[in-house]
């Protein structure tokens, strides 16, 4: 039987946080939380409510997380976090009110550099019970917004950040964490999906205005889940201009997945075949469009090509 | 890091049973370049979320071998027919020779060792098959440190592979206060079968590991450091335990080997090193096994074992006055250039 977070009272997880044995089960990864800022409590507590968790643990975890204060004097003076897990990371210290985001990218910093069980790509992806969409796009790409907008098609969110690819099977794994939003797609994203799914909005961070777009939770009901790829997406926003929507070729679809992965490098001939087949199996386009609106009537007419 | 935390790595205890401590383990192992040595121990014992977790670490070091044994080939390339056979040095060598020691190791640098007499030689053909200098290191006053100071030209870096060379010339810095016989490391070495590289004997290696660990540098690999004289010792026969003792004679380097006798019979309990340190009759400074000891146990913090072993290590490397000029243009060019980590894609 599981419990989700919101099935525990807050002094359960202040303490669990406070002892760093909060264990958060999502898809391939258990992480272990800890800190004590009260600005990661109340996130953890909105934004991750549906999650599976344990105030103790279960079993080992593959990730974890101290959200501490750099020094010990930035806990009193003009107080301040980094995410710690427990080796050097390239993280900069940020206000204490924005450990929301210290702990995400903590987090994603964490999977990227030490996974290497699954293929890391930098990409989100959606799946229905046919197959997976996978969106692949720099940061600023529109990745988080189509990757909303198709939640709110009937697909599951499977992953934000990372498209996870299984070595034996080319299958992709689902990690539903929350969907990063950044400045316009926030108003966007609480138009589609209600703002009842945004959490609060952190302003003036590095990245800009930032909020998060809560799994829901049959996402997260649907955490073990693997899928099929069969539309590969290369999305660019464009106000201006053609809007189009053309085909990239299989070894080109290849060529343009292998710079955003953390891991391809170092798994070898594994990964090749994996992602050989992957984009063997599936239909890549890039796209071009200037509102959601018009990027779902182009995703909607690929993904009924390919049978989604 | 507990007692038991070194013995569990290399297999000797089982895992610890409580989630949380073992999940410490595997951290501690992952952050101290292990893991993959511990997976090489544990992969076939353990089930579940474990052996996921175990699991990562023996991929990098599939990795870093495969570098390892592509990057030996293009060595012997650059070369040929210049009838000079680097040995290779530490994991390098443990890795090629297909030690216990080698198994699931991290390989990062590769580090070779060549005579004085070939040094220029050697530099020339690797910088004419395609290593530069490394940037970090590709200033006037670094290049002139290493060449000035070191046992190894500043480190060399493949300008389209980025793997890492370091060239030695000897076995501790020109200016160590510890006096090492390098010719005669050298001269015992033999050549990989069928390959224009060389390796050192069982004896040789335990040595070159032990005089690397305590006669050179700050202790900052403990685990690592000692997993591997725990099985280095072993590759060397029981009857050989008398030509070990001999050899440390001849090769210079006595109280880094009596540290490192002293240290595995200390922290794995192996009678044997107790008996060959009772049999040396070397003794070591009882401040530096403190040093020693609290930097093992306490890995996050013992800063004043930290300073000591830092301190100690800058000590053996040159005269205080060289010392203390070189520690001033290193932190002057710290404050002014720190240090950056570099991220992974998509998270510019």
């Amino acid at each position: 039987m599981t419990r989700t977070l919101s099935d525990y009272d807050r002094d359960g997880i202040v303490s669990a946080l406070r002892a760093g044995t909060l264990e958060m089960l999502l898809g391939p990864f258990a992480t272990r939380i800890k800190g004590t800022e009260p600005s990661l409590i109340d996130f953890l507590y909105d934004t991750y409510r549906d999650v599976p968790v344990s105030a103790s643990l279960s079993d080992v975890t593959d990730v974890a997380i101290n959200i501490r204060p750099p020094s010990w004097f930035r806990q009193y003076i003009r107080r301040q976090v980094i995410p710690d897990p427990g080796f050097q990371v390239p993280a900069v210290p940020l206000p204490s009110h924005m450990s929301p985001l210290a702990f995400e990218m903590g987090v994603n910093l964490v999977v990227a550099l030490k996974c290497c069980r699954l293929i890391t790509f930098h990409a989100g992806v959606v799946a229905s019970d046919k197959g997976a969409i996978l969106v692949s796009a720099g940061s600023g790409g529109g990745k988080s917004t189509l990757v909303s907008a198709l939640m709110q098609e009937g697909y599951h969110l499977f992953s934000d950040e990372f498209a996870l690819l299984g070595m034996e099977n080319a299958l992709l794994a689902s990690y539903p964490r929350p969907v990063s939003l950044k400045n316009e797609s926030i108003d966007i994203v609480k138009e589609l999906a209600g703002k009842e799914w945004v959490s609060p909005v952190l302003s003036g961070t590095p990245k800009g205005k930032i909020a998060y777009r809560r799994a829901r939770p049959d996402d997260i009901e649907n955490a073990n889940g693997k899928a099929e790829t069969k539309l590969i997406l290369f999305p660019s926003f464009n106000t201006s201009g053609e809007h189009y929507a053309s085909r990239v070729s299989s070894s080109e679809a290849m060529m343009r997945l292998i710079p955003s992965s953390t891991n391809y490098h170092l798994l070898g001939e594994a990964a090749y075949l994996s992602l050989s087949k992957m984009v063997a199996e599936a239909e890549a386009y890039e796209i071009s469009y200037g509102s959601t609106e018009e990027s779902l009537t182009i995703v909607r007419d690929l993904a009924a090509g390919v049978g989604l | 890091m507990k007692d038991a935390w070194l013995k569990a790595l290399v297999g000797e205890v089982p895992l610890p049973t409580d989630l949380l401590e073992r999940s410490k383990l595997l951290e501690f192992a992952d952050s101290h370049h292990v893991l993959g040595q511990m997976a090489s121990v544990w992969l076939p014992e353990v089930e579940g979320k474990t052996r996921d977790v175990i699991d990562n670490g023996l991929y990098r070091a599939t990795f870093d071998h495969k570098m390892l044994k592509f990057e030996m080939a293009r060595i012997e390339r650059a070369l040929e027919g210049s009838g000079i056979e680097p040995i290779l040095l530490k994991g390098a060598s443990y890795v090629a020779k297909e030690l216990r020691a080698g198994e699931g190791r991290r390989v990062s640098d590769i580090d070779i060792l060549v005579s004085e007499k070939d040094l220029d030689e050697i530099e020339r053909l690797l910088l004419a098959a395609g290593w530069v200098f490394d940037e970090a290191t590709d200033n006037e006053y670094d290049q002139n440190y290493y060449r000035t100071h070191m046992h190894e030209l500043p480190p060399l870096r493949h300008a389209h592979r980025r793997t890492v060379i370091d060239v030695h010339h000897r076995i501790l810095p020109r200016t160590s206060r510890i006096k090492i016989n390098s010719n005669a490391f050298i001269s015992g070495a033999k050549n990989l079968s069928g390959r224009k590289l060389k390796v050192f004997n069982e004896i040789d290696s335990f040595l070159h590991s032990a005089i690397h660990a305590f006669g050179d540098g700050s202790f900052d690999t403990p685990a690592r450091t000692l997993i591997e004289l725990r099985y280095l010792l072993a590759d060397i026969e029981v009857s050989d335990d008398g030509a070990l003792l001999d050899r440390a004679h001849i090769l210079g380097g006595e109280e880094p080997l009596a540290l490192a006798l002293w240290a595995l019979s200390e922290f794995f309990d192996d009678g044997r090193a107790w008996v060959l340190s009772e049999r040396f009759k070397v003794g070591t400074n009882p401040i530096v096994r403190w040093a020693l000891t609290s930097k093992l146990r306490n890995v996050t913090d013992a800063k004043f074992a930290k300073l000591i072993l830092y301190i100690r290590s800058h000590y053996l490397r040159m005269p205080l006055p060289k010392l203390v000029w070189h520690i001033l243009t290193k932190g002057y060019r710290r404050l002014r250039q720190p240090a950056v980590l570099p991220l992974p894609p998509g998270f510019e």
